[in-house]
Protein backbone atom coordinates (compact mmCIF):
# COMPACT_ATOMS: atom_id res chain seq x y z
CA UNK A 1 0.00 0.00 0.00
CA UNK A 2 1.52 3.52 -0.90
CA UNK A 3 2.65 4.97 1.78
CA UNK A 4 4.26 8.55 2.93
CA UNK A 5 8.22 7.70 4.17
CA UNK A 6 8.97 11.21 4.67
CA UNK A 7 7.77 14.99 4.23
CA UNK A 8 9.83 17.93 3.88
CA UNK A 9 8.70 21.28 3.80
CA UNK A 10 10.70 24.83 2.66
CA UNK A 11 8.48 28.15 2.83
CA UNK A 12 10.08 30.97 2.75
CA UNK A 13 11.01 33.28 5.22
CA UNK A 14 10.11 36.31 3.99
CA UNK A 15 6.52 37.26 3.37
CA UNK A 16 4.96 40.08 2.05
CA UNK A 17 1.47 41.73 3.14
CA UNK A 18 -1.70 40.96 0.68
CA UNK A 19 -2.29 45.04 0.05
CA UNK A 20 1.53 45.51 -1.15
CA UNK A 21 0.83 43.60 -3.90
CA UNK A 22 -2.54 45.40 -4.97
CA UNK A 23 -0.91 47.76 -7.21
CA UNK A 24 0.83 44.96 -9.77
CA UNK A 25 -2.40 42.78 -9.37
CA UNK A 26 -4.62 45.59 -10.34
CA UNK A 27 -6.57 45.00 -6.74
CA UNK A 28 -8.94 47.25 -5.82
CA UNK A 29 -9.46 48.31 -2.12
CA UNK A 30 -12.52 46.42 -1.87
CA UNK A 31 -10.43 42.89 -3.31
CA UNK A 32 -8.10 43.56 -0.28
CA UNK A 33 -10.76 43.99 2.06
CA UNK A 34 -12.31 40.83 0.93
CA UNK A 35 -9.24 39.14 1.26
CA UNK A 36 -8.72 40.37 4.35
CA UNK A 37 -11.94 39.86 6.10
CA UNK A 38 -13.36 36.66 4.27
CA UNK A 39 -10.52 34.91 2.90
CA UNK A 40 -8.35 35.31 5.77
CA UNK A 41 -5.16 36.07 3.56
CA UNK A 42 -2.55 38.29 5.42
CA UNK A 43 0.35 37.75 3.68
CA UNK A 44 1.91 35.48 1.16
CA UNK A 45 5.65 33.82 0.81
CA UNK A 46 7.99 35.32 -1.64
CA UNK A 47 11.72 35.05 -2.21
CA UNK A 48 12.72 37.13 -5.05
CA UNK A 49 15.90 36.03 -4.64
CA UNK A 50 15.49 32.81 -4.81
CA UNK A 51 15.03 30.25 -8.10
CA UNK A 52 12.43 27.38 -8.75
CA UNK A 53 15.47 25.50 -8.16
CA UNK A 54 16.41 27.07 -4.92
CA UNK A 55 12.61 26.40 -3.48
CA UNK A 56 13.27 22.77 -4.24
CA UNK A 57 16.55 22.27 -3.29
CA UNK A 58 15.63 23.55 0.20
CA UNK A 59 12.54 21.01 0.74
CA UNK A 60 14.36 18.16 -0.53
CA UNK A 61 17.92 18.87 1.51
CA UNK A 62 15.41 19.15 4.26
CA UNK A 63 14.57 15.01 3.98
CA UNK A 64 16.84 13.36 6.29
CA UNK A 65 15.34 10.11 5.16
CA UNK A 66 16.89 10.40 1.55
CA UNK A 67 20.38 10.62 2.76
CA UNK A 68 22.09 7.63 2.17
CA UNK A 69 19.15 6.16 0.34
CA UNK A 70 19.52 7.78 -2.88
CA UNK A 71 20.42 4.52 -5.06
CA UNK A 72 16.32 3.57 -3.69
CA UNK A 73 14.68 6.51 -5.48
CA UNK A 74 13.79 5.16 -8.88
CA UNK A 75 11.15 8.01 -9.83
CA UNK A 76 11.02 11.17 -9.02
CA UNK A 77 7.96 13.57 -10.04
CA UNK A 78 7.75 16.98 -9.89
CA UNK A 79 3.71 17.83 -9.47
CA UNK A 80 2.56 21.41 -10.79
CA UNK A 81 0.00 23.53 -11.25
CA UNK A 82 1.55 25.65 -14.00
CA UNK A 83 2.67 23.40 -17.08
CA UNK A 84 5.60 25.38 -18.38
CA UNK A 85 8.19 27.09 -15.83
CA UNK A 86 11.32 27.26 -17.67
CA UNK A 87 12.77 28.20 -21.43
CA UNK A 88 14.22 24.87 -23.11
CA UNK A 89 16.87 23.90 -22.98
CA UNK A 90 16.86 24.90 -18.98
CA UNK A 91 15.29 22.03 -16.72
CA UNK A 92 14.95 22.64 -13.03
CA UNK A 93 14.33 19.34 -11.86
CA UNK A 94 16.84 17.45 -13.96
CA UNK A 95 19.70 20.15 -12.61
CA UNK A 96 17.89 19.48 -9.04
CA UNK A 97 18.17 15.42 -9.90
CA UNK A 98 21.73 15.84 -10.33
CA UNK A 99 22.75 17.74 -7.48
CA UNK A 100 20.89 15.13 -5.03
CA UNK A 101 22.85 12.37 -6.47
CA UNK A 102 19.73 10.84 -8.36
CA UNK A 103 20.58 11.72 -12.11
CA UNK A 104 19.65 8.06 -12.33
CA UNK A 105 16.32 8.76 -11.84
CA UNK A 106 13.39 8.84 -13.59
CA UNK A 107 12.22 12.06 -13.27
CA UNK A 108 9.31 14.15 -15.13
CA UNK A 109 6.49 16.42 -13.98
CA UNK A 110 2.81 15.90 -13.45
CA UNK A 111 0.58 18.83 -14.88
CA UNK A 112 -2.38 19.83 -16.01
CA UNK A 113 -4.49 18.87 -12.61
CA UNK A 114 -3.36 22.27 -11.50
CA UNK A 115 -3.00 22.32 -7.32
CA UNK A 116 -4.54 18.64 -7.40
CA UNK A 117 -1.75 17.51 -9.17
CA UNK A 118 0.30 16.78 -6.07
CA UNK A 119 -1.96 14.30 -5.06
CA UNK A 120 -1.86 12.66 -8.85
CA UNK A 121 1.64 12.62 -8.50
CA UNK A 122 1.35 10.63 -4.63
CA UNK A 123 -0.71 8.48 -6.24
CA UNK A 124 1.51 7.60 -9.82
CA UNK A 125 4.35 7.17 -7.57
CA UNK A 126 2.90 4.80 -5.28
CA UNK A 127 1.13 2.65 -8.83
CA UNK A 128 4.85 2.63 -10.41
CA UNK A 129 7.01 1.36 -7.03
CA UNK A 130 4.22 -0.99 -6.44
CA UNK A 131 5.00 -2.61 -10.25
CA UNK A 132 8.58 -2.72 -9.68
CA UNK A 133 8.21 -4.68 -6.47
CA UNK A 134 5.64 -6.81 -7.79
CA UNK A 135 8.34 -8.47 -9.87
CA UNK A 136 11.13 -7.94 -7.29
CA UNK A 137 13.56 -10.56 -6.19
CA UNK A 138 13.39 -11.44 -2.40
CA UNK A 139 15.64 -9.54 -0.28
CA UNK A 140 16.27 -6.79 -2.72
CA UNK A 141 16.08 -2.99 -0.71
CA UNK A 142 12.31 -1.18 -1.21
CA UNK A 143 12.68 1.28 -3.88
CA UNK A 144 11.22 4.77 -3.70
CA UNK A 145 10.05 7.61 -5.23
CA UNK A 146 10.61 11.04 -4.50
CA UNK A 147 7.36 13.61 -4.72
CA UNK A 148 8.11 17.60 -5.43
CA UNK A 149 5.90 20.54 -5.37
CA UNK A 150 6.99 23.79 -5.68
CA UNK A 151 6.40 26.82 -7.82
CA UNK A 152 7.43 30.29 -7.92
CA UNK A 153 4.96 32.81 -8.21
CA UNK A 154 6.08 34.38 -11.59
CA UNK A 155 3.57 35.93 -13.70
CA UNK A 156 0.29 37.58 -12.37
CA UNK A 157 -1.61 34.37 -13.11
CA UNK A 158 0.82 32.53 -11.07
CA UNK A 159 -0.07 35.23 -8.14
CA UNK A 160 -3.43 35.80 -7.92
CA UNK A 161 -6.36 33.90 -8.75
CA UNK A 162 -8.54 36.53 -9.10
CA UNK A 163 -11.55 37.01 -5.64
CA UNK A 164 -10.54 33.61 -4.71
CA UNK A 165 -6.59 33.29 -3.62
CA UNK A 166 -3.46 34.56 -3.57
CA UNK A 167 -0.31 32.24 -4.31
CA UNK A 168 2.59 31.66 -2.04
CA UNK A 169 6.07 30.40 -3.29
CA UNK A 170 7.14 27.39 -1.22
CA UNK A 171 7.87 23.52 -2.16
CA UNK A 172 7.62 20.34 -0.67
CA UNK A 173 9.74 17.12 -0.94
CA UNK A 174 7.77 13.74 -0.01
CA UNK A 175 9.44 10.11 -0.18
CA UNK A 176 7.16 7.60 -0.87
CA UNK A 177 7.29 4.03 -0.77
CA UNK A 178 5.10 0.99 -2.10
CA UNK A 179 4.70 -0.94 1.05
CA UNK A 180 5.59 1.48 4.23
CA UNK A 181 4.05 1.08 7.61
CA UNK A 182 3.90 5.62 7.96
CA UNK A 183 1.08 7.32 6.77
CA UNK A 184 -0.37 4.45 4.40
CA UNK A 185 -2.53 5.87 1.65
CA UNK A 186 -6.09 4.34 2.10
CA UNK A 187 -7.93 5.65 -0.73
CA UNK A 188 -7.90 8.28 -3.06
CA UNK A 189 -10.68 9.94 -5.24
CA UNK A 190 -10.57 12.44 -8.32
CA UNK A 191 -12.74 14.06 -10.41
CA UNK A 192 -12.11 15.85 -13.66
CA UNK A 193 -14.24 18.14 -15.04
CA UNK A 194 -13.23 19.71 -18.31
CA UNK A 195 -16.07 22.06 -18.53
CA UNK A 196 -14.51 24.23 -16.13
CA UNK A 197 -11.53 25.57 -18.28
CA UNK A 198 -10.92 29.27 -17.16
CA UNK A 199 -9.31 30.39 -20.62
CA UNK A 200 -12.57 30.54 -21.78
CA UNK A 201 -14.80 31.39 -18.91
CA UNK A 202 -17.83 30.26 -19.95
CA UNK A 203 -18.79 28.38 -17.37
CA UNK A 204 -17.16 30.46 -14.23
CA UNK A 205 -20.73 30.91 -12.37
CA UNK A 206 -21.37 27.42 -12.62
CA UNK A 207 -18.29 26.71 -11.01
CA UNK A 208 -18.71 28.82 -8.21
CA UNK A 209 -21.72 26.98 -7.89
CA UNK A 210 -20.36 23.43 -8.25
CA UNK A 211 -17.73 23.81 -6.21
CA UNK A 212 -18.09 22.86 -2.67
CA UNK A 213 -20.70 20.20 -3.78
CA UNK A 214 -18.52 18.30 -5.88
CA UNK A 215 -15.45 18.60 -3.34
CA UNK A 216 -18.00 17.06 -0.89
CA UNK A 217 -18.90 14.47 -3.15
CA UNK A 218 -14.89 13.64 -3.74
CA UNK A 219 -14.27 13.47 -0.12
CA UNK A 220 -17.10 10.99 0.72
CA UNK A 221 -15.87 9.20 -2.29
CA UNK A 222 -12.82 9.01 -0.57
CA UNK A 223 -13.90 7.92 2.60
CA UNK A 224 -16.38 5.68 1.50
CA UNK A 225 -13.13 3.75 -0.36
CA UNK A 226 -11.50 3.79 2.44
CA UNK A 227 -13.86 2.55 4.91
CA UNK A 228 -14.02 5.84 7.09
CA UNK A 229 -16.53 7.58 8.59
CA UNK A 230 -16.29 11.14 8.41
CA UNK A 231 -16.52 11.90 12.01
CA UNK A 232 -13.33 9.58 12.56
CA UNK A 233 -11.62 11.47 10.58
CA UNK A 234 -8.63 13.29 12.94
CA UNK A 235 -8.29 15.91 10.60
CA UNK A 236 -8.76 17.68 7.39
CA UNK A 237 -5.41 19.02 5.60
CA UNK A 238 -7.06 21.35 3.24
CA UNK A 239 -5.81 22.85 0.47
CA UNK A 240 -5.30 26.76 1.19
CA UNK A 241 -7.69 28.32 -0.79
CA UNK A 242 -9.38 30.80 1.35
CA UNK A 243 -11.05 30.39 4.51
CA UNK A 244 -14.12 31.17 3.57
CA UNK A 245 -13.95 28.40 1.08
CA UNK A 246 -13.22 26.06 3.85
CA UNK A 247 -15.92 27.61 6.90
CA UNK A 248 -18.35 26.48 4.24
CA UNK A 249 -17.47 23.03 3.67
CA UNK A 250 -17.35 22.48 6.89
CA UNK A 251 -20.74 23.37 6.95
CA UNK A 252 -22.04 21.71 4.10
CA UNK A 253 -20.36 18.20 5.47
CA UNK A 254 -20.98 18.28 8.82
CA UNK A 255 -17.52 19.08 9.98
CA UNK A 256 -16.11 20.86 13.00
CA UNK A 257 -13.88 23.42 11.89
CA UNK A 258 -11.60 22.82 14.65
CA UNK A 259 -10.71 19.82 12.73
CA UNK A 260 -9.99 21.65 9.46
CA UNK A 261 -5.87 22.91 9.34
CA UNK A 262 -6.83 26.37 8.34
CA UNK A 263 -3.71 28.10 9.88
CA UNK A 264 -1.64 28.32 7.30
CA UNK A 265 -3.90 30.01 4.99
CA UNK A 266 -3.40 33.76 6.42
CA UNK A 267 0.75 33.83 6.76
CA UNK A 268 1.30 31.58 3.56
CA UNK A 269 -1.41 31.71 0.89
CA UNK A 270 -2.21 28.95 -1.46
CA UNK A 271 1.36 27.66 -2.33
CA UNK A 272 0.05 25.33 -5.18
CA UNK A 273 0.49 21.66 -4.94
CA UNK A 274 2.39 22.18 -1.67
CA UNK A 275 -0.27 23.10 0.41
CA UNK A 276 -1.33 19.28 1.59
CA UNK A 277 2.20 18.82 2.71
CA UNK A 278 2.83 21.83 4.35
CA UNK A 279 -0.21 21.68 6.39
CA UNK A 280 0.85 17.86 7.48
CA UNK A 281 3.93 19.19 8.30
CA UNK A 282 2.23 21.87 10.84
CA UNK A 283 0.13 18.71 12.16
CA UNK A 284 3.12 16.86 12.91
CA UNK A 285 5.01 19.60 14.56
CA UNK A 286 2.31 19.76 16.93
CA UNK A 287 1.45 16.33 17.68
CA UNK A 288 -1.80 17.02 16.60
CA UNK A 289 -1.80 13.29 14.89
CA UNK A 290 -0.78 10.13 16.26
CA UNK A 291 -0.14 6.83 15.30
CA UNK A 292 -3.43 4.95 13.91
CA UNK A 293 -5.38 8.34 13.12
CA UNK A 294 -6.62 8.79 10.08
CA UNK A 295 -7.05 11.98 8.20
CA UNK A 296 -7.69 13.37 4.30
CA UNK A 297 -5.70 15.50 2.27
CA UNK A 298 -8.37 17.65 0.06
CA UNK A 299 -6.71 19.66 -3.07
CA UNK A 300 -8.65 21.44 -6.16
CA UNK A 301 -6.58 22.65 -9.28
CA UNK A 302 -8.47 25.27 -11.42
CA UNK A 303 -7.41 26.05 -14.38
CA UNK A 304 -7.47 24.38 -17.55
CA UNK A 305 -10.42 22.01 -16.06
CA UNK A 306 -11.53 21.85 -12.97
CA UNK A 307 -9.93 18.74 -10.48
CA UNK A 308 -11.53 17.70 -7.45
CA UNK A 309 -9.02 15.25 -5.44
CA UNK A 310 -9.24 13.97 -2.43
CA UNK A 311 -6.72 11.33 -0.42
CA UNK A 312 -7.12 9.17 3.12
CA UNK A 313 -4.27 8.03 5.10
CA UNK A 314 -3.93 6.37 8.58
CA UNK A 315 -0.91 8.04 10.50
CA UNK B 1 -27.23 42.51 18.90
CA UNK B 2 -30.14 39.54 18.54
CA UNK B 3 -29.85 36.33 18.30
CA UNK B 4 -31.51 34.22 15.65
CA UNK B 5 -32.80 31.94 18.45
CA UNK B 6 -34.42 34.89 19.98
CA UNK B 7 -35.74 36.47 17.10
CA UNK B 8 -33.99 39.29 15.01
CA UNK B 9 -35.09 42.47 15.92
CA UNK B 10 -37.43 43.61 13.37
CA UNK B 11 -36.28 47.31 12.66
CA UNK B 12 -32.66 46.02 12.66
CA UNK B 13 -33.52 43.51 10.00
CA UNK B 14 -35.69 46.28 7.86
CA UNK B 15 -32.15 48.42 7.88
CA UNK B 16 -30.90 45.38 6.71
CA UNK B 17 -33.03 44.96 3.97
CA UNK B 18 -33.31 48.24 3.12
CA UNK B 19 -29.54 48.51 2.82
CA UNK B 20 -29.37 45.04 0.98
CA UNK B 21 -31.23 46.21 -1.51
CA UNK B 22 -29.89 49.49 -2.61
CA UNK B 23 -26.14 47.64 -2.59
CA UNK B 24 -27.69 45.58 -4.30
CA UNK B 25 -29.24 47.36 -6.86
CA UNK B 26 -25.67 49.24 -7.15
CA UNK B 27 -23.78 45.90 -7.39
CA UNK B 28 -26.35 44.03 -10.13
CA UNK B 29 -26.53 47.12 -11.84
CA UNK B 30 -30.43 46.09 -11.56
CA UNK B 31 -32.64 48.28 -13.30
CA UNK B 32 -35.79 47.15 -11.35
CA UNK B 33 -36.50 47.82 -7.66
CA UNK B 34 -35.03 44.67 -5.68
CA UNK B 35 -37.77 43.39 -3.21
CA UNK B 36 -37.65 40.82 -0.44
CA UNK B 37 -38.95 38.28 -2.43
CA UNK B 38 -36.86 37.96 -5.03
CA UNK B 39 -33.94 35.02 -5.13
CA UNK B 40 -30.22 35.90 -5.24
CA UNK B 41 -28.95 33.46 -7.10
CA UNK B 42 -31.64 32.28 -9.76
CA UNK B 43 -33.37 35.57 -9.85
CA UNK B 44 -30.78 37.93 -9.22
CA UNK B 45 -27.51 36.18 -10.52
CA UNK B 46 -25.86 36.53 -7.55
CA UNK B 47 -22.33 35.12 -7.40
CA UNK B 48 -20.55 33.36 -4.36
CA UNK B 49 -18.15 36.78 -5.03
CA UNK B 50 -20.44 39.43 -5.27
CA UNK B 51 -22.45 37.98 -2.37
CA UNK B 52 -18.96 37.97 -0.26
CA UNK B 53 -19.15 41.56 -1.89
CA UNK B 54 -22.64 42.61 -0.63
CA UNK B 55 -21.43 41.22 3.39
CA UNK B 56 -18.43 43.68 3.08
CA UNK B 57 -20.88 46.86 2.18
CA UNK B 58 -23.31 45.30 5.08
CA UNK B 59 -20.56 45.34 7.60
CA UNK B 60 -19.04 48.69 6.47
CA UNK B 61 -22.33 50.55 6.42
CA UNK B 62 -24.27 49.14 9.11
CA UNK B 63 -21.04 48.65 11.25
CA UNK B 64 -21.57 45.53 12.02
CA UNK B 65 -19.48 42.26 11.52
CA UNK B 66 -21.35 39.30 10.35
CA UNK B 67 -20.27 35.52 11.63
CA UNK B 68 -20.06 34.03 8.04
CA UNK B 69 -18.95 30.72 8.87
CA UNK B 70 -22.75 29.49 10.03
CA UNK B 71 -24.14 31.01 6.37
CA UNK B 72 -25.02 27.93 4.63
CA UNK B 73 -26.96 27.94 1.20
CA UNK B 74 -30.20 27.62 2.84
CA UNK B 75 -30.03 31.31 4.06
CA UNK B 76 -29.06 32.31 1.07
CA UNK B 77 -32.27 32.12 -0.75
CA UNK B 78 -33.70 35.34 -0.82
CA UNK B 79 -32.87 38.53 -0.29
CA UNK B 80 -35.49 38.34 3.01
CA UNK B 81 -33.67 35.02 3.98
CA UNK B 82 -30.20 36.28 3.86
CA UNK B 83 -31.55 39.27 5.88
CA UNK B 84 -33.00 37.69 8.34
CA UNK B 85 -29.73 35.74 8.54
CA UNK B 86 -27.79 39.25 8.95
CA UNK B 87 -29.55 40.67 11.66
CA UNK B 88 -29.45 37.23 13.54
CA UNK B 89 -25.83 36.59 13.60
CA UNK B 90 -24.06 39.51 13.57
CA UNK B 91 -22.70 42.05 16.29
CA UNK B 92 -21.63 45.62 16.50
CA UNK B 93 -18.32 46.11 14.94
Amino acid sequence: MTALEAVSVYLPPGRIPIENLAGRLGLSDMQVKLFHRFHGLRTVGRDPQASLYDLLLHAATGLDALRGQEHRVRYVLHARAMPVVAAYPANPLHDLCRALGLGHALAFTVTHQSCASGLLAIDLAGRLLATDTAGQPAGEPEPLALVLCGEKAFTRDAELFPDTTVFGEGASACLVSAAGARDRLLAYACQVRGEFDSATGENDARLQREYRPTLAAVIRQALAEAGTALDDLRLILPHNVNLVTWQRMCLLLGFPRERVLLDNIPTSGHVFCADMFANYRTACDRGILQPGDRYLAAAVGAGGAATFAAMVFEH
Amino acid sequence: MTTQEAGPDSDFRQQVVDTMTAVLARLLDHPEPITENMRLMEELGLSSTLGLELLLELEDQLEILIDVEQLGPDQMGTVGDMATFVAGHSRPA
